[in-house]
This record gives C-alpha cells, sequence and structure tokens, in this order.
C-alpha cells in the first residue's frame, strides 16, 4: 500500500490523536522522507518568517501544545532543530507526526538532526524500546534510524527582520507597562506567554533590558551553565497563534540553527556543506561536534563533560558569526528552565522545547518566532540549501545575493575580505534579528480525551 | 483534595506483617478513613525500599559499584536505569560509604556500632564484613515487618549471607521459621518495627528494646532516604530517644542523612507533585529546605560537636577523584548534564556527631571531609 494523498492525511489524523500508524506505513513514510530529504543540502536555506523549535523529546502532548500556540502547520513555517525522540512516552508518534508533515509540506517544515536521532543513543534512551514495544519488531526502528541518517546537519535561516513590528496583543498580568519601550521604538525581543500576551519587550538598545533581564533571571532551579553577562532569559508563560509580521531594515546576517553547537573543525558554513552526512552519528569529527557541542564561558574550546563534542567560549562564536556573515546562531540541546537563553551578547541562543522536560525538571519551554524581512519578499527558496554564499562578504545585505558558484568557490576571497576588515580594526557585530519568544507550559496530561497514561518519573528513593 | 476511600481488604492483608504499628504511634485513632489512608501511604513509603534496591543492582550491572549482594534482594527483574540515575545512585551510596569508611578505620581496633534506619535491602553490613576483615562490627538495621521478613528469608536463602550473620569463627546462626521477622546475633541484627514507635516513648512507656544494641560503643546512625518520610517533630523525638535513652552521652554518636532539598523550586515542586501521585510524601524536605536548615537541625538534635551538610552535586565535583570521575564516565554515555547536575543538586548528605569534640572519634574521623559553603 503506499501512503500518498488521502492516506497521508489519514495518517496525520491518526497520529495527530496520538495513535501509531501501522507497520507497512511506516516503512512506506520513511521511504517517501528519504527520497525528499536526499535532496536537502548539509545546510538548508530556509526563508524567514520561521518559528524555531528546540528538543521534543517523545513529549507528544507538549508537541501538540507547542502547535497549540505556535500555529500549525502549515500555516506556520517551522524549523526543528532535533532530539525528536528519546526520553519522553511518545517518541514514536511525535517524530512519525513531524515526518509526516514534512512529506505532506515540505516547504512548510524543516527537521534537521540532533544527537538522539542515531541508532546508538536511541537503544539506550528509550525510542528503541519504545518501538518494541509498540511493533513486537525492531522493524519500524530501522525504518526510523534510516531516515535519521538523511536529515540535514544545519540549517540557514535568511530573511528575518532586524525589529519586530509589536504584537497588539495584551500585556500579561505581571508585566508593567512602565518597562515597555516606547511603541515608536525599535522592537528587538519580545516575549509572550501561552496566551499571547506580553511579558516582555525590549527596544534595540535599550539600557532597560539589563535590568528586566536580571529579573527573568533569577529562577534558582536554572541549570543553565554559567552565563557571562548579559544573559537574557524568559519567564514562565504559554502560547497563541503566530503571525510572523514585522518588516524593517535589511541588515541582518543569517541565522544558523544547529543541534549541539560549533566545531574546532569547521569554520566556514561551506564547510559543513562539503561533509558526508549519510551514515551513523560518528563518535568525534565535525559532524558529532554539530550535533554534541554546547557553548560555555570560557575561552576558545573546552573538553565536554558529555563525552562527545567540545565546549565553546563567547570568542569562538563571535569569530565564527563574523566570518560566516551571520548574527545569531540558534541551537537547542541543554535545557533551559526558562525556555530560551541568549548568551555572548546576544550572538547564540539555546532553544528548548521540551516543557517540563522528562516530566521530572518543572522548566517551561519556549519557541522563537523570526519575523520576515519585507525585501526579501522576492527571494526563491533553493530547498536543497547550496546558496553557497552563506559564507559571503562582510558589506551589508550581501547574503541575498544567491551565490551560484556553489559552495567552494567563495573561500579564498571571504577571507581576503574578513582579513583586510579584521586589519582595520574594525569589530562590529551584526545586529541580530527581531527575536518573539513565546513561552509555554507543559500541557495538561489528560488533556483532549488523548490516551495519556500518567507517567512516572524516577528519583532517588 | 479527595480522601482515598481505602479498599479494606487491602487493609487487612497489608497488616500481615506486622503488628508493631499497635505500639503506640502517639495518637489516637481518627476514624478508620483516616487510618486507612495512612495505611496506603505507609505501604508506600515500604515499596520505596525496591526503587532503592533496583537503582542499586542497575550500578552494579553496570560498573558503578562494587556488590556482589545487590542483586541478591532485588525482587523485581533488574532494569537498566538511565544514565543519570545511574550517576547519582552511585554518588550517593559511594557518599555515604566515604563517611562510614573514615568511621571504620579511625581506631580500627574498637568496637563500632552501626544503626541503620529504614535499611530496606541495603547490603552495607556485607560489604562491611568483606572490607574490614578484623573489625569488631556491631550492625542494626531497622525496618517495617514485613520489610525485615522479606529481608530475612533471603538471608537464609544465600550462604554468602548467612554465613555472615555471626562473628568470624561462630557457627553458623541457626535457620530460623518461615515467619521470622527479627534476627539477633552479637554482629548483626535485624529490627522489626515501625521507627515512629521510638518517637512516642516517654517516661511512663519506655522505647521498645532494641537487643544487642550496647550503649557504650561509638555508633553511626545511618539514614538513607528513610527520615524523610515522617513528620519533623516524630524525627526529633526518633533522635532524642537515641541520644538520651539508647546511646546517652559520653558515647560518641552520630548522624549520617541522605535526603532531597530545594523543595521550593521548579524542580522540586515538580518532585513533591510527582511523588504524591505515587501516595509518597516527604514532610522533612519541606521542613529543613536547605543545606544550612539540615546543619542547624542537626544541632538542635545534640549533634553539638560538629554539622556540616554538602549537596550530591558538590560530592561529585569535590570528592571523588579525577581518576574515578573519569572512570565513571567512561561506563556510559551520558548526555544528561544538564538534568544530572539539576537533581545532583536537590539531594544532599548531611551528618553530625557528639563525641566530646576535637579528640572525639568522629571529630578526627570526618576532620578532613570539605563542608560546603552557603547557608
Ligand atoms: C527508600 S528506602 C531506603 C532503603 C535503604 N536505606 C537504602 O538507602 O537503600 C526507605 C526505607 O525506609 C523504611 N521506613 C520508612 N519509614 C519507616 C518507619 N516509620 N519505620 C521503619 N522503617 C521505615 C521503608 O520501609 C524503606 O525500607
Amino acid at each position: 500500500m503506499s501512503i500518498g494523498g488521502s492516506d497521508l492525511d489519514k495518517a496525520i489524523t491518526q497520529l495527530r490523536a496520538c495513535r501509531p500508524i501501522p507497520e507497512n506505513q511506516v516503512r512506506e513514510l520513511c521511504y517517501k522522507a528519504r527520497e525528499l530529504l536526499i535532496e536537502e543540502g548539509n545546510v538548508v536555506g530556509v526563508d524567514a518568517p520561521v518559528t524555531i523549535c528546540g528538543d521534543i523529546h517523545g513529549q507528544f502532548h507538549d508537541l501538540m501544545e507547542l502547535f497549540r500556540v505556535g500555529g500549525d502547520v502549515p500555516d506556520t513555517n517551522y524549523l526543528f532543530m532535533g532530539d525528536f525522540v528519546d526520553r519522553g512516552f511518545y517518541s514514536l508518534e511525535s517524530f512519525l507526526l513531524l515526518l509526516c508533515l514534512k512529506v505532506r509540506y515540505p516547504d512548510r517544515i524543516t527537521l534537521i538532526r540532533g544527537n538522539h536521532e542515531s541508532r546508538q543513543i536511541t537503544t539506550v534512551y528509550g525510542f528503541y524500546d519504545e518501538c518494541l514495544r509498540k511493533y513486537g519488531s525492531a522493524n519500524v526502528w530501522r525504518y526510523c534510524c534510516e531516515v535519521f541518517d538523511y536529515l540535514a546537519l544545519g540549517a540557514l535561516v535568511s530573511g528575518a527582520a532586524t525589529s519586530l513590528s509589536p504584537t497588539d496583543g495584551p500585556l500579561a498580568e505581571t508585566t508593567n507597562v512602565e518597562s515597555l519601550p516606547d511603541s515608536d521604538s525599535e522592537i528587538e525581543i519580545e516575549t509572550l506567554n501561552a496566551n499571547g500576551e506580553i511579558m516582555y519587550r525590549y527596544a534595540r538598545n535599550s539600557d532597560s533590558q539589563s535590568n528586566a533581564v536580571s529579573g527573568a533571571n533569577s529562577n534558582p532551579a536554572s541549570s543553565s551553565p554559567a552565563a557571562p553577562t548579559p544573559s537574557r532569559t524568559g519567564p514562565a508563560g504559554t502560547g497563541a497563534t503566530s503571525s510572523a509580521n514585522g518588516s524593517s531594515r535589511n541588515d541582518t546576517g543569517a541565522v544558523l540553527c544547529v543541534h549541539g553547537g560549533l566545531s574546532p573543525l569547521i569554520d566556514t558554513i561551506d564547510k559543513i556543506r562539503l561533509l558526508d552526512r549519510k551514515q551513523e552519528v560518528p563518535h568525534e569529527g565535525a559532524m558529532c561536534d554539530l550535533l554534541w557541542s554546547d557553548p560555555d564561558d570560557i575561552d576558545g574550546w573546552g573538553l565536554s563533560p558529555r563525552g562527545a563534542g567540545f565546549l565553546f567560549g563567547a570568542d569562538i562564536v563571535k569569530c565564527f558569526n563574523h566570518k560566516n556573515d551571520l548574527s545569531l546562531i540558534a541551537r537547542a540541546h541543554q535545557l533551559v528552565m526558562e525556555g530560551f537563553k541568549e548568551m555572548f551578547d546576544s550572538t547564540i541562543v539555546t532553544v528548548w522545547s521540551a516543557p517540563n522536560y522528562c516530566y521530572r525538571c518543572g522548566n517551561v519551554a519556549a519557541i522563537l518566532e523570526l519575523g520576515e524581512d519585507g525585501s526579501n519578499a522576492g527571494f526563491v527558496r533553493r530547498s536543497n540549501g547550496e546558496r553557497g554564499g552563506g559564507g559571503g562578504g562582510w558589506a551589508l545585505g550581501s547574503n541575498d545575493e544567491p551565490n551560484r558558484n556553489g559552495g567552494g568557490g567563495g573561500g579564498a576571497n571571504d577571507n581576503r575580505r574578513l582579513s583586510s576588515v579584521l586589519a582595520d580594526g574594525m569589530q562590529r557585530m551584526r545586529d541580530g534579528p527581531g527575536r518573539r519568544y513565546r513561552v509555554f507550559e507543559a500541557a495538561p496530561q489528560d488533556s483532549r480525551g488523548m490516551p495519556a497514561k500518567k507517567p512516572v518519573a524516577d528519583y532517588f528513593l | 483534595m479527595a480522601e482515598e476511600i481505602p479498599n479494606l481488604k487491602t487493609l487487612l492483608s497489608s497488616r500481615r506483617g506486622g503488628s508493631s504499628r499497635s505500639r503506640g504511634r502517639g495518637r489516637g485513632f481518627l476514624g478508620s478513613s483516616h487510618e486507612g489512608s495512612e495505611v496506603l501511604r505507609d505501604n508506600a513509603v515500604r515499596g520505596t525500599d525496591q526503587d532503592a534496591a533496583g537503582s542499586r543492582v542497575s550500578c552494579v550491572e553496570l560498573g558503578y559499584l562494587h556488590d556482589p549482594y545487590a542483586k541478591l534482594f532485588a525482587t523485581q527483574a533488574s532494569t537498566r536505569r538511565l544514565p543519570l540515575l545511574n550517576r547519582g545512585t552511585y554518588v550517593r551510596t559511594s557518599a555515604i560509604d566515604n563517611l562510614v569508611d573514615r568511621f571504620m578505620t579511625t581506631d580500627p581496633e574498637t568496637r563500632k556500632q552501626i544503626v541503620s534506619l529504614g535499611a530496606g535491602t541495603d547490603t552495607r553490613y556485607f560489604r562491611l564484613r568483606d572490607k574490614y576483615l578484623d573489625a569488631q562490627i556491631v550492625y542494626h538495621e531497622i525496618d517495617f515487618p514485613a520489610n525485615t521478613a522479606a529481608k530475612l528469608i533471603n538471608l537464609q536463602r544465600h550462604a554468602q549471607l548467612h554465613t555472615k550473620l555471626t562473628p568470624k569463627g561462630l557457627p553458623n546462626p541457626p535457620s530460623l521459621g518461615p515467619a521470622a521477622a527479627e534476627y539477633h546475633s552479637p554482629t548483626y541484627n535485624l529490627h522489626s518495627l515501625d521507627l515512629r514507635s521510638l518517637a512516642s516513648a516517654s517516661d511512663d512507656t519506655p522505647p521498645p528494646r532494641l537487643p544487642n544494641l550496647d550503649p557504650s560503643v561509638p555508633t553511626l546512625i545511618l539514614s538513607e532516604m528513610c527520615l524523610v518520610y515522617l513528620q519533623a517533630p516524630n524525627v526529633s523525638s526518633i533522635l532524642s530517644t537515641f541520644l538520651k535513652t539508647y546511646i546517652p552521652a559520653p558515647t560518641p554518636v552520630a548522624l549520617v542523612l541522605y535526603e532531597p532539598i530545594l523543595p521550593d523550586d521548579a524542580f522540586g515542586r515538580t518532585m513533591i507533585s510527582n511523588l504524591s501521585t505515587r501516595n509518597i510524601h516527604l514532610p522533612t524536605l519541606l521542613a529543613y529546605p536547605e543545606l544550612g536548615d539540615q546543619r542547624r537541625r542537626l544541632k538542635t538534635y545534640g549533634f553539638s560537636d560538629g554539622v556540616k551538610a554538602v549537596d550530591t552535586y558538590f560530592i561529585w565535583q569535590e570528592w571523588v577523584s579525577e581518576a574515578e570521575k573519569e572512570r565513571v564516565a567512561g561506563l556510559e554515555m551520558l548526555d544528561e548534564i544538564e538534568e544530572l547536575n539539576l537533581l545532583l543538586k536537590h539531594y544532599c548528605v548531611a551528618w553530625g556527631w557528639r563525641d566530646g569534640g576535637n579528640e572525639g572519634a568522629f571529630s578526627r574521623a570526618w576532620k578532613h571531609v570539605g563542608d560546603q559553603e552557603g547557608d
């Protein structure tokens, strides 16, 4: 039997109800997905507006909550930064639903690989056992793992607006009107709760940022790595539907999305494009690092306590962003109690989308919306991601010029420009895109009549 | 909150093990429904021992801990725990081992007494016997009758346990009847009782007699996830019974606690609500939320010569050698770093002692064990 057209819609309906689809449909779906993913480059090109999401980890009901808060597919354009499976009780339903949506609306949803999308990790952290339990054999796990091997390693978002056009949502109860910037100022960051109410709003370069930020940072449960100042985190809340609106100056660089972070073996995005990704995640090397590394408050590179990947400091991020004409790196991979956390003068952000992680951590989740820059409207998206210009110029807006020479050609040129820039002693960083965070809590367990067996979290007893 | 309606049949069968509940809980009957829900709670608390046993087995099988006895007690088929739980169990067990070892090796030739409250299926006694061949240990374990009876069955079933119940050189103990819940020898004692019966002791009603408990031997009392299930005033009375009645001054006595802390942050609140769905409640967690509260409570009990408290994150960082960290880190790929740190920061080891200070046994034993900053 084949899974196309109405069958696909049926499968989506069934999965949305948190019911697994039959094994033969999974096989078909995975085959279709692979055909689609194989066409994508290692770094997928994505145009704003887009909603960027972090780890899901099989928390199916919270994924539904995410769609409620962020808007449904295909109305909202989504980018999921990996770790769909493991830990939660519904890895299978979560991943298959995302995969169905990918096959059904390939241009409205982008999936990139997380470190849990691997054979080895899923045998330890639950997905393998879950497949065995739900199907009685490891076949479905095997089909999914074959899809994992084809997932892209990163995404490059271009055309994001530098400032948000403010939502006209009401203020959250706790928000102080006085603390909001003037209505004519450029909004850089806005944080909304799950009801679409404004919790925080920061104007670009405003002084009030650091104040408001430290207030939100006082959660003693924060597990975040020690952050250099200033770091911004959002407090608890929950979401509304997406209207990725906004337009402004066109001088923001692109946004690189990866699951983990950077690699000492990778200094340009083009080098990511050259990797051979269609394999199990290796134990070391560039591909491993992209999926495993973490930013940390250190200089340069450090050893990771995870035993794979590296730690990297602010200098590494700033240099990488500068060299690659990025204004921001968005990544996931680390639990953040407040749902998101900006570090290193907002050059990198962690987005975490699994609320009450493992039904134990008590954290809130977030998604990041980047608005569309009006001037980008005519750009043609190339879904294989071979845009080539990602490592391109220092000149403002040059990332909008597709460089048809492809990956290899631009390197020497880039370096020359970069070194002349550095020689001039200019250290100007790109302004980041306007960022709208929607923060949400875990879905109520027995919501919407779905089969939600009560999860039990382990403690030391 | 809706009061559970107890199923009388379960109540009856759960009483099978013991009569000690009636040995005075210091309270009158508050109506059968209230009494019923208390029984359900006690059953839930008794059941926590198999959680601990299972975690221990998982750690042993993966090489975190060396413990040839753990498996002999676990009733459930061994299930591999997540790497972060294994790491946490490793830290818990080796931290307490560290404090106990320092006690054992201070004046090694003198007799030493250890009382394990809510010992469950803990194997520490047997491990100590293997490790300190010449030590003179008087070991006591206390738990609910149902748990001690189950333990006793295993003690008799396995020769490697059975032969260690008496001091070296003495003949094996005779086998006991299947209904036995208590065991006594000069070196190992299993007492079946509800600890709360120690709380209600007064001049008129002395506390239950604990055979072979020696009032003159330096005594280390262990509560590894046990007293946390009791009400704070009860715990206070139980310790008063130990410090004043069972082991009066000037005999050195110390208490080592392992229990959760930080109930008020997001993780702590979630823990409390998750456990309450299993009918497990942690009264002293709320009473002593932070390390400083733990230190103060130990002082109030009468451990006047020293108190220290550290969280298990600190223990992993500061007590575990680099070589050992590397060995442990190599056992399993651990992807849950943030969650692990969060978890480790929510459990503590707190210990205090009364030994006359300075030259006292515990003061010397634990002189070089670092305390954590913060109140
Ligand atoms: C979580 S287990 C810990 C077992 C052991 N200490 C360990 O760490 O492996 C708690 C134990 O305390 C016992 N316990 C709790 N309250 C008790 C009470 N009031 N009287 C006797 N035992 C009690 C339970 O039956 C259970 O065996």
